[in-house]
């Protein structure tokens, strides 16, 4: 079928399998740092320090949030059979995720404003908490795959995300939001608090660490599907090169931990979270539904994908200046509750 | 009811409407707000009074509240098309997919990053861009209307593109994005934001002065939202006018509902319009009913004798046609007739605010006509609620007009898994919209903050910036 494909039929899904990739990878690590934060505030035992943590997340959780909007949207209008398809498939952990997330949403006014605030940081924390758990399932699925017929519509049952493999994927990624959430709170806390954020973000680290290692090295064992994909040339010589990659960066971010440097761990963080995604890319790319359907049979019509990039194509740069402008406006160290009228 | 629990359609329906009305109630105070606080600030940066730099703050806490919740409860909107509507979702995506797209990047992106700098930023950015922050929340949330109601209307009055083998195929995408409900749609839409957050605004404001606090504050806000109101509020009535008609030329069988029309009215004849009726969808009839006699000819035509007929449900095979046609009835009266009130009060108060009665010494002695603007504050939520029922569900059949079936849209689940989600859904909608009074009342009770200094620090850094040269030697002599 490819074969019979123009050239541009081709590119344009491409382009957008893109575009959605960078917007997951925005969504991921943005949210990511955010929901980590909230997880690793139900292990906090103090009113004041559960309130910092919320307080460094105050002006940035709904935009962060709001690149899943984006992605949910563009997924929508550039490959409506993948978007219909994939959500059919994953229905509970994509319930769960948004009952997470909104527990966490409303958590910010509702405890900025109650007396009982140990109520909506409980909410906030179980909120982070399940959003990050429907999300590691969904991740999971993308390794067991979705049961499709023969037009690419789910035809699995409703528990299909549901292995055991799937729960040691969704485990990883709770490990590695708490990491990135510890990385972040070194950047913007001090004291004591910073200290404990060093001790978490090493045992984060390295539990993370497991369960990467454990997931690289299962996969080609489990997945028969993946297994052929994975050990032929282009992508064999990548995968000797993405866990070198990924050795040196453990490296330098446990380094940075030990030397409890301020600002560097979370740009490591960063920079392993970009590299399992390049991964993951690679993994799953032409495929959108995997592992059956790909970019170009789930793919909304050429002038559709052009008409969609000719319009937010050039509204990425833009969005990610704001982006940056809104972060570089808060830069610092968080004081006290009060952020506002510092 | 046993039948309704084992349904797929009907359960999604039930979750769609029911995840749709909660969602709503958030985006209509954020996007209406939001114009009012570009108006508070630019207020306050041109006359440097206090009070409107007290005032963006104490709105703005309501703002964010109903911004947080606005935000979560339109994530299962974004993504329940996938989850409940999968063959909707696939059949429609090149367009109405592109369009949500849209939504998010242009508009919805750009009202969340900048809220952070209007909430937090007042010591962190000059006043300028702290001003130019509030102006990109407010047209992003607009812009967010904008392409929710293009879509929506879509819906309405599919165009631009021809459904080939039940899958809409675009041909021109400024056609579907203008089709013909668009404008009034959108525009009704918009001021219907407007209006009810400037009367939860001066409904709030009214509470205040009735309870003679903060006085000279909160009769400035009241004015402010009165001034404004009495544009918006007689406008929206025509609008919504203009948009009737518009049901009538394009989806006679939501008109025929809206009015509870069993019956055609044919050509040079004269309509009546019911006033009350109750209609009866199994014997095909209102079984009580009283009509105005040629009000409907006036109404859509200006007309004695309608030039066109005005087409009655039986017209079409049940299947064919809306159902529940009294909740439709009702909920169009309803709209109606909050629109008129609310215009009738701006209009009734502009006399008095002629007749000096709302001068400072006087406003808090007016306690009735403060008890009509407190009473207002909620009107506009049942109004815009209302007018979305008569829009969606006397749209029935059809999720897509005349092309596409809700029955055939709808995606083919475990009706245990819908329900699973509808029940959870609706449990914490439930704790959230209690939580949400709670808090709301809250922020009202405890009232603005009026000892808080205005943000100095910043002008002084700006003015400095400025003449820094000139300022040098004087550092250099302490």
């Amino acid at each position: 079928m490819e074969t019979s494909l123009d050239p541009l039929a081709k590119f344009l899904p491409q382009v957008w399998f893109f575009i959605l990739g960078l917007f997951l990878f925005l969504y991921v690590l943005l949210d990511g740092f955010d929901l980590g934060v909230g997880i690793l505030s139900l292990t906090s035992g103090s009113e004041e320090r559960r309130g910092i943590l919320m307080t460094s997340l105050g002006n940035v959780w709904d935009a962060n949030e709001t690149w899943l909007v984006l992605m949910g949207g563009s997924l929508f209008g550039a490959f409506p059979l993948a978007y219909a398809t994939i959500l059919n498939a994953l229905y509970l952990p994509a319930v769960v995720m948004v009952v997470g997330l909104i527990l966490r949403a409303v958590s910010f006014e509702f405890r900025e404003n109650a007396d009982n605030k140990l109520v909506w940081n409980i909410t906030f924390g179980v909120g982070s908490f399940l959003a990050a758990l429907g999300q590691g399932f969904a991740l999971g699925s993308v390794f067991e795959g979705i049961t499709v017929d023969a037009d690419g519509h789910f035809a699995g049952g409703i528990f299909d995300w549901l292995t055991w493999r799937s729960v040691v994927v969704a485990l990883t990624l709770i490990q590695a939001y708490v990491l990135v959430g510890s990385t972040y709170l070194i950047l913007k806390t001090t004291g004591e608090l910073q200290a404990t954020h060093y001790k978490t973000a090493k045992l984060a680290a390295w539990t993370t660490l497991a369960g990467a290692v454990f997931i690289t090295v299962s996969t080609p064992v489990f997945s028969e599907q993946l297994r052929e994909h994975l050990l032929e040339p282009p992508l064999l010589y990548i995968f000797g090169i993405i866990p070198i990659l990924g050795s040196v960066l453990v490296g330098l971010l446990l380094r940075s931990l030990y030397r409890e440097e301020e600002n560097t761990p979370i740009i490591w963080t960063f920079m392993l979270f970009a590299l399992s995604f390049i991964g993951l890319g690679f993994v799953i790319f032409p495929q959108i539904i995997p592992p059956s359907v790909t970019i170009y049979e789930a793919a909304a019509a050429p002038s559709s994908l052009v008409f969609m990039l000719t319009f937010i194509g050039f509204l990425i740069p833009i969005l990610l200046f704001y982006n940056i402008y809104n972060y570089i406006v808060f830069r610092g160290k968080i004081a006290d509750e009060n952020y506002g009228e510092v | 009811m046993a039948s309704f629990f084992s349904d797929p359609v009907a359960l999604s329906r039930m979750q769609f409407a029911m995840t749709a009305i909660f969602h709503m109630l958030w985006p209509v105070l954020t996007t209406g707000m939001a114009i009012y606080l570009i108006v508070i600030e630019g207020l306050w940066l041109k006359t440097r009074n206090i009070d409107y730099y007290h005032h963006a703050r104490f709105w703005s806490k309501l703002y964010v509240l109903n911004f947080g919740i606005g935000v979560a409860t339109g994530l299962p909107m974004a993504f329940q098309f996938g989850l409940n509507w999968a063959p909707f979702s696939e059949s429609v995506g090149d367009f109405f997919g592109t369009v949500l797209g849209f939504e998010g990047t242009m508009a919805f992106m750009l009202e969340a990053s900048f809220l952070g700098i209007m909430l937090f930023g007042w010591n962190r950015v000059p006043p300028p861009i702290h001003y130019l922050a509030t102006i990109l929340v407010a047209f992003g949330a607009n812009l967010s209307t904008f392409w929710i109601l293009s879509a929506n209307s879509w819906l309405q009055t599919p165009a631009g593109g021809i459904f080939v083998d039940g899958k809409f195929v675009v041909q021109d995408y400024f056609k579907a994005i203008a089709n013909p409900f668009m404008v009034n749609s959108f525009l009704h839409m918009f001021f219907a934001t407007f209006e009810t957050s400037l009367f939860v605004i001066g409904g709030i404001s009214a509470w205040f002065l009735i309870n003679k606090r903060n006085p000279n504050l909160f009769s400035k806000s009241l004015k402010v939202a009165l001034a404004t109101l009495l544009v918006v509020a007689p406008l929206q009535v025509f609008i919504g006018h203009l948009s009737a008609e518009q049901v009538y030329h394009y989806q006679p069988t939501k008109l025929a509902a809206m009015e509870a029309q069993w019956e055609t009215v044919p050509a040079e004849a004269r309509a009546d319009w019911s006033l009350l009726a109750l209609p009866n969808d199994k014997a095909e009839k209102n079984d009580f009913e009283i009509k105005v006699p040629g009000a409907l000819s006036y109404l859509l035509e200006l007309k004695p004798k309608l030039t066109e007929p005005v087409l009655g449900l039986k017209e079409w095979a049940p299947e064919d046609r809306p159902h529940m046609v009294g909740l439709v009835y009702y909920s169009f009266r309803t709209m109606i007739a909050i629109g008129m009130f609310l215009a009738a009060l701006a209009v009734f108060t502009a006399f008095q605010w002629l007749r000096g009665n709302l001068v400072e010494s006087e406003i808090t002695n007016n306690k009735w006509l403060l008890r009509a603007w407190i009473f207002s504050a909620p009107l506009g939520y049942i109004a815009v609620e209302a007018g979305w029922i008569v829009r969606c569900v006397g749209r029935q059949p059809w999720i897509v007009y005349g092309e596409l079936r809700t029955v055939e849209s709808a995606s083919n689940l475990p009706p245990g898994e819908i329900l699973f989600s509808f029940s959870g859904l609706m449990l914490m909608y439930s704790v959230l919209f209690v939580a949400m009074l709670f808090f709301g009342s809250r922020i009202i009770r405890k009232g603005p903050n009026v000892d808080l200094p205005e943000p100095t620090v910043q002008l002084p850094r700006l003015v400095k910036a400025q003449h820094e040269p000139d300022s040098r030697p004087a550092e250099a002599q302490q």
